[in-house]
């Protein structure tokens, strides 16, 4: 074995401190590809995905480049650019957010140890951020954006600026903002954010769904001509406005536009710079974590004091600690208590909707009560080892139904006062109460029933929901309930159409809520009756199924 | 402390009136050290002593609220990348680049401080097969064990000849081949006269590794010179250092008279 020169004595051969941008932007920028190789290299899955996406992408953002060039010569092409750049710009500042961990360049933590200088370091991350999909994508918009809008020879010159300073402030934004939030994102709480990312993109979706709907109704593009003549002075929506200017002879205007976004983009740089400096010298999360005083301990929370002693008291405050606590039961909560209201609400205040749709905010939360045991995971051991007999198993049922009913009773009255309130059908509130109490129970019921039949694990990394091979369990378990959760309250829902539908029935419809309520009562402790028994029984087979992945 | 006069005189570093404060926790309360060049340096002292917040303001990597700290005679906190440049740091948390083959992060190290890409090509491959890990160079860090990690961090270490290394538990939760690898690694590197600081709290390892300790506890240094000193009339390093962070004889009394007996309940 030969001696490896550089373990022996001698000088240190990177004496020379502070290693020039000249050399380190090239091997950043060639690190970032690497990394993006090696992480397809990892599994076929992933790099299905990410083919797959990748093709999405670069057919949205050609079809995209298409529509912008069709608009050249429109009136309210520039509108539409710059509205658009806007948008993406907001995209890039709040993407680092909810995808930490998308892109390991983007944690400067771990080049600490390096002797780098921040200057060079912030210029060769910014070369490393322009390759990905994410700025090809904004490079093939942003290009659109100024074809549509350049007239010219003077424009044409702008518009080669304006594309590139635009480009690097979106990349610059989404850095700046990475680099201020790393502590949070590099936390747990952060990454418990990140979780809620999938809810954002759903509701996000949802509100612009709206609001072209209204647009669409309302008068098309010229609508868009007030927020451009803002946005058009606003970084990086700017230099497009810049564009526009130069191609309409106003040279003033668009050379203002223009220094804006370069002043934008200096600036965002010297924040990024300014961050990454006190980032690399202060605690990471684990660091602070580690030394939080132990003087937060308290023996028992004022909620603890409010529950009932015992099993029943322990487990619901166990479970609702987890719906606060536990990213995965946190996201699942709040996507639930957010369909559940939006569904209705949007559709009533749309003025499309039925008071019954209030049943989803029921509906969605009852949800919950599925797969019960996959929540915790392997630590499921310490649940089954307290359980000796199908009592003891009914009491943790029971716990966790009464817990999920806590959160659920008002919202579901809350969600279906709000929405019969909306429509203005008060009439009808009664009904549609019973209706959700009665499917509450039925999905409590059968929740309580396949979560000792089909309990499967929720891995807690990563953002599966469902271990690999245990996915058509999951679709089991979820689909078969949810069918015979709607059989289960059929006689409720039949109950409630014929009372519509028959001559006075009318005058009966406030029976409908006490008996929606005692049939959902009825049924819940029916189903936790039948669960208890197979859950004792089938304790290690749970145990099993819980912890895989 | 004479003995460091053996080596010349200058020490390694030089550490005056270091203070770090988290919130209402003092991490470390006040530190004045100077660790003597060219020896196997150990840090000992219990969890939450403040043994990696201390190494951490040495390397350059957690802003101390209050102090000084010079490596080889450069101020840290004046110039933290010219001091970077000449030593070697192995963290405790080791952030690496996960997607990163174990031979990729070594060239990729290489190459940002500054190193010839032949010099750091060859370099690499020497370093993975003292270290073991020649079998493993084509693999993703993120797929490394515990004890692969630690080695590739040291080879990452290693790799630009740094005149003083400073590890942080490099044996914890490192198997026993592993962590002889690493130790015959650090060996030979000392013995040609360069500097190894790490910390620990397995008296065991410090007491046969290392020919000078600082004891800290609390936050600040108990003690501090060659082993045998410190050690003085002790049978062992370890009975030294329990009576010096004062923890013998605690919890023998009255608590727990409920555990055992063979009645649960």
């Amino acid at each position: 074995m030969s001696a490896p020169s550089g373990v022996s004595a001698g000088a240190p051969s990177g004496t020379s401190a502070g290693v020039s941008a000249a050399s380190i932007t090239p091997v950043v920028v060639r690190l970032k590809l690497s990394l993006l190789r090696n992480g397809l290299r990892q599994s076929t899955g992933r790099r299905a995905a990410f083919i797959a996406s990748a093709v999405l992408v670069l057919l949205f953002a050609a079809l995209q480049l298409l529509g912008l060039i069709a608009l050249r010569g429109n009136g309210h092409a520039a509108a539409v650019g710059v509205l658009l750049v806007a948008v993406l710009a907001l995209g890039w500042a709040v993407m680092p957010l909810f995808f930490p961990s998308g892109d390991e360049t983007l944690d400067p933590t771990r080049l600490v140890m390096l002797p780098l200088r921040p200057r060079p370091l912030v210029r060769a991350l910014l070369a490393a951020s322009l390759v990905g999909i994410g700025p090809l994508f904004t490079f093939c918009l942003l290009l659109g954006a100024v074809i549509s809008v350049a007239h010219g020879t003077a424009a044409y010159v702008t518009a080669v600026l304006a594309l590139v300073l635009a480009l690097l402030v979106c990349v610059a934004l989404a850095r700046a903002v990475a680099a201020a939030n790393i502590r949070l994102l590099s936390s747990r709480k952060g990454r418990d954010l990140a979780v809620l990312s999938g809810l954002v993109v759903a509701v996000g979706a949802q509100l612009v769904n709206f609001g072209a709907q209204r647009l669409g109704s309302t008068g098309g593009l010229a609508k868009l001509d007030p927020a451009a003549d803002v946005l058009r002075w606003i970084p990086p929506a700017s230099a497009v406005g810049a564009v526009d200017s130069v191609s309409a002879g106003s040279y003033g205007s668009g050379i203002v536009q223009l220094a804006l976004c370069a002043a934008a983009l200096a600036g965002l740089l010297a924040l990024w710079s300014r961050h990454l400096t006190k980032l690399m010298t202060s605690p990471d999360g684990s660091t602070l974590q580690a030394a939080e005083p132990a003087a937060r301990e308290r023996g028992s929370s004022g909620l603890a004091r409010l529950l009932p002693a015992g099993r029943t008291g322990t487990v619901m405050e166990r479970s609702l600690r987890y719906v606060w606590r536990d990213p995965k039961t946190k996201a699942a909560w709040v996507t639930s208590l957010a369909i559940g209201l939006i569904v209705p609400v949007f559709n009533a205040l749309q003025g499309t909707g039925s008071v019954y749709f209030a049943c989803f905010a029921a509906g969605m939360l009852g949800i919950q009560m599925y797969n019960q045991f996959g929540q915790d995971t392997s630590a499921f051991w310490m649940v089954a080892l307290t359980i000796s007999s199908p009592r003891d198993a009914y009491v943790e049922l029971r716990g966790r139904a009464l817990a999920l009913l806590v959160i659920t009773l008002p919202y579901a009255t809350l969600v279906s006062t709000v929405t019969t309130g909306l429509l203005g059908a008060w009439q009808k509130l009664p009904e549609v109460l019973g209706l959700s109490f009665a499917l509450l129970g039925a999905m409590l019921a059968t929740g309580a029933w396949s979560s000792a039949r089909f309990p499967y694990s929720i891995p807690q990394e990563g953002y599966k929901n469902v271990a690999p091979g245990q996915a058509g369990l999951a679709w089991i378990a979820i689909f078969g309930g949810l069918i015979s959760a709607a059989l289960l309250a059929s006689p409720v829902i039949a109950l409630t159409i014929w009372l519509n539908v028959s001559a006075d029935g009318d005058a009966w419809t406030w029976l409908l809520l006490p008996v929606g309520t005692a049939y959902g009562a009825l049924i819940t402790l029916l189903g936790l009756r039948l669960a208890a028994p197979r859950t004792a029984n089938r304790l290690p087979e749970i145990l099993a199924a819980v912890s895989k992945g | 402390m004479s003995e460091g006069a053996k080596d010349g005189g200058a020490p390694a570093v030089r550490v005056r009136g270091l203070w770090k404060r988290f919130g209402d926790q003092v991490a470390v309360a006040g530190i004045d050290l100077e660790l003597p060049a060219g020896r196997f340096i150990g840090l000992v002292g219990p969890n939450g002593a403040g043994k990696t917040t201390t190494l951490s303001m040495v390397t350059g990597l957690l802003r101390p609220d209050q102090g000084s700290v010079e490596v080889v005679g450069h101020d840290v906190w004046r110039d933290p990348a010219e001091v970077k440049a000449r030593i070697g740091v192995l963290p405790e948390g080791l952030r690496l680049f996960e997607r990163l083959s174990g031979r990729e992060l070594l060239a990729y190290t290489g190459r940002l401080r500054g190193l010839p890409g032949a010099e750091v090509d060859k370099r690499a491959t020497q370093l993975l097969d003292v270290l073991d890990l020649a079998g493993a160079q084509h693999k993703l860090v993120v797929d490394y064990s515990t004890g692969m990690r630690k080695k590739i961090g040291l080879a990452c270490a290693l790799l630009h000849n740094p005149e003083i290394l400073f590890l942080d538990e490099p044996f914890e939760g490192v198997d026993p081949v592993s962590a002889q690898t690493i130790r015959g690694v650090l060996e030979r590197y000392t013995a040609s006269g360069a500097t190894v600081v790490f910390s620990s709290h397995v008296m065991e390892l410090v007491e046969s590794l290392c020919d000078w300790v600082a004891v800290m506890a609390a936050g600040r240094i108990r003690a501090h010179g060659p082993l045998a000193e410190v050690r003085g009339s002790a049978p062992s390093l370890q009975q030294a250092f329990l009576e010096l962070v004062g923890a013998h004889g605690r919890g023998t009394t009255a608590d727990l008279d409920w555990l055992g007996g063979g009645t649960p309940r």
